[in-house]
């Protein structure tokens, strides 16, 4: 049996949320402080990587439409992709700031596989307006990762790269699967449930 | 200008869009691949959102093609289309082909089965469906140079290279590895898709808003897309850590998983699916899918990775590679006689039928492959043993390369083939369980 589509992104929102607060963490206290503890430079990278696994589960029971399904393993490998490049960034392996471009590839990528698997309107529904709104949220938040690449000195790439996700997270756990958006519930979105 | 274009662009992608929709199939009576004592008088098919049906919006067919379904009429704020059948009868199967227009002008569309009296046959069998085309021999021929790249390099690396070797070795070792496995689950993506397709007989942007969801739940071939997807996801994870934090040794496990993920192909084809399907045919067509990615693999190591790469590896490398390919080599034309002994019981069925001959011409393929191999053990495994560096071994090693990669296309042709009918003792043959 399936789980409805706002569990999955329930469970997505929580660990954008941690995921956040990490990197939240890392530019207030700064990477220097944060680093300290050697293992914590690899636990958004490892999040990242992790998530891009869980993506592919999403991804194998999106089979309801071919459309879901290409956006769902596309957004999967670039999650992965991006997760490994920051783990070797860490490591050592990388060491031009330019890596940071594989993050921005992959915010690209992530975002315009929420726009095109949204097959309905911003006021649709909750669910579409969000979508559109998350697809919109990370294509301009590839703004952060491309100034980490050539401004890498300046903090606040890493604050909108944090800000960034705690939004998706918000949003993410706003999703119902039919639920009015300001008021408005489309005559074609079914039935909204009894409150 | 360019701001008044800028200002029409932003003002476009916050346009509220109401009535722009697509709705996707949330329900069926009769139930998708469901068996049914007695005929249904209805189908009745539930949106999540309202539709617009056309006329042919459910299309039921009887395994002649004779249509037994009548006008459809909608229900429940356009969520539900419904069709009365008349004239079905016990022990026949039944293909419903639907379609629908959402409210953003899509039209979505989907296809399946259900049995009154007997099991449903899978959706790939729907009345309508193509066979296998091209494409899904490209598909499956790109899946299987994905995996000579992602078990065979990286099974070669593990088995006969040195514990210890050049970091470039090691890189593009990795290098190939990975992109076995990126292209192992990109091809089996696209080859469910392409298989779906043939099912569905739709095309383009109608593919894109089609139903795979039956193909995915109801196939033997489904059900192994989804367990080397997200497998060999697992595996280009593991294999992208292993060269992050340098370590070598957790290669061994994503190579595990992907030899145990090829398991899902002889479960998914005829090996599991013809009449006279045996385990002792599963295990060989197994064995014989490994030994023959590690052959394939092995040649390509040693001539895109060891001979560009490490000068001083080569000999070592080739005199190891040699010892263990004679074994690989014997086990995989052990292996494939049995599964082709089982495919094609009486002799003639080798020049008798397509599948037969599609065989001797791999075959025919294999043995070139396999003199080749030949000449290098002959000639130049002696000379790499007395020391000396004889010239144009990459260059032949290559050709060889490309020999074997081309019994892989043809493997994929005879993999999407159709073999002959098998006589089952006189009892009648079980249709198949699901291709």
């Amino acid at each position: 049996m399936l789980p409805r589509a706002e569990i999955a992104h329930w469970l997505f929102a929580a660990g954008f949320l941690f995921f956040a607060l990490v990197l939240l963490a890392e530019a207030i206290v700064g990477p220097d402080v944060f680093r300290r503890r050697p293992w914590r430079a690899y636990l958004w990278p490892s999040l990242l990587l992790f998530g891009g696994v869980w993506l592919w589960v999403i991804a194998i029971y999106s089979t309801f439409s071919t459309l879901h399904l290409l956006a769902h393993a596309l957004w999967a490998q670039a999650a992965i992709a991006a997760g490994v490049v920051q783990l070797a960034v860490v490591r050592g392996r990388l060491v031009a700031p330019a890596w940071s471009l594989v993050t921005a590839a992959g915010l690209f990528v992530s975002g315009i596989s929420f726009l095109v698997h949204e097959q309905n309107g911003w006021l649709f529904a909750r669910s579409a307006f969000l979508h559109h709104l998350i697809g919109w949220t990370l294509v301009v938040a590839v703004l952060f990762p491309l100034g980490a690449a050539l401004r890498p000195r300046w903090s606040v790439w890493a604050y909108g790269f944090a800000v960034t996700w705690i939004a998706v997270s918000v949003m993410l756990f706003s999703d119902r699967d039919v639920a009015p958006i300001f008021g408005h519930l489309s005559e074609l979105a079914g039935r909204a449930p009894v409150p | 200008m360019r701001r008044a274009v800028a200002t029409l662009l932003l003002a476009s992608l916050v346009a509220p869009a109401s009535g722009w929709a697509h709705a996707t199939l949330t329900r069926a009576e009769p139930a998708e691949q469901g068996r049914l004592e007695a005929p249904p008088t209805e189908i009745r098919l539930v949106y999540d959102q309202s539709v617009t049906a056309p006329p042919d919006a459910i299309v039921v067919l009887a395994k002649d093609g004779a249509r037994v379904s009548d006008a459809v009429t909608q229900a429940e704020r356009g969520t539900v289309i419904r069709a009365s059948v008349t004239g079905l009868v016990r022990g026949e199967a039944y293909t419903v082909r639907w379609r629908e227009v959402s409210a953003d002008g899509h039209l979505g569309t989907g296809v399946y089965t259900f049995g009154v009296g007997v099991d449903a046959p899978p959706p790939t069998e729907a009345v309508g469906a193509s066979g296998m085309t091209w494409r899904d021999d490209v598909a499956r021929w790109a899946l299987f140079a994905s995996l000579a790249l992602l078990v065979g390099v990286v099974g070669i690396r593990l088995l006969v290279l040195p514990r210890t070797v050049d970091p470039r070795v090691e890189r593009r070792v990795h290098l190939l590895g990975t992109l076995g496995a990126v292209a192992a689950v990109n091809a089996g993506i696209i080859g469910f898709v392409i298989r779906s397709a043939n099912a569905l007989q739709v095309s383009g942007v109608d593919l894109l808003y089609a139903d795979l969801s039956p193909f995915a739940e109801s196939t033997r071939f489904g059900t192994a897309f989804l367990v080397t997807t997200l497998g060999f996801g697992v595996c280009m994870t593991i294999l992208g850590v292993a060269w992050v934090l340098d370590r070598p040794g957790l290669r061994w496990p994503a190579f595990l998983l992907a030899v145990a993920l090829v398991w899902s192909y002889p479960l998914s084809g005829h090996q599991a699916t013809e009449p006279n399907a045996s385990i002792l045919g599963q295990v060989a067509d197994w064995v014989h899918l490994v030994t023959a990615m590690l052959w394939v693999g092995g040649v390509l190591t040693l001539a895109v990775v060891v001979w560009p790469l490490a000068p001083d590896l080569r000999r070592a490398a080739f005199l190891r590679f040699s010892r263990i390919a004679i074994g690989l080599v014997g086990v995989m034309v052990v292996a494939g006689t049995v599964v082709a002994i089982e495919r094609l019981p009486a002799v003639a069925d080798l020049w008798e039928t397509s599948y037969g001959r599609t065989l001797l011409v791999k075959i025919a393929l294999v043995l070139v492959a396999l003199a080749w191999g030949g000449i290098h053990h002959t000639f130049v495994r002696p000379r790499l043993e007395r020391g000396e560096r004889p010239r144009g071994v990459r260059g032949s090693l290559l050709g060889e390369s490309i020999v074997a990669i081309t019994v892989l296309l043809v493997a994929a042709v005879l993999v999407n083939g159709s073999p002959p009918p098998v006589e089952t003792g006189g009892s009648e043959a079980a249709p198949a369980a699901s291709p």
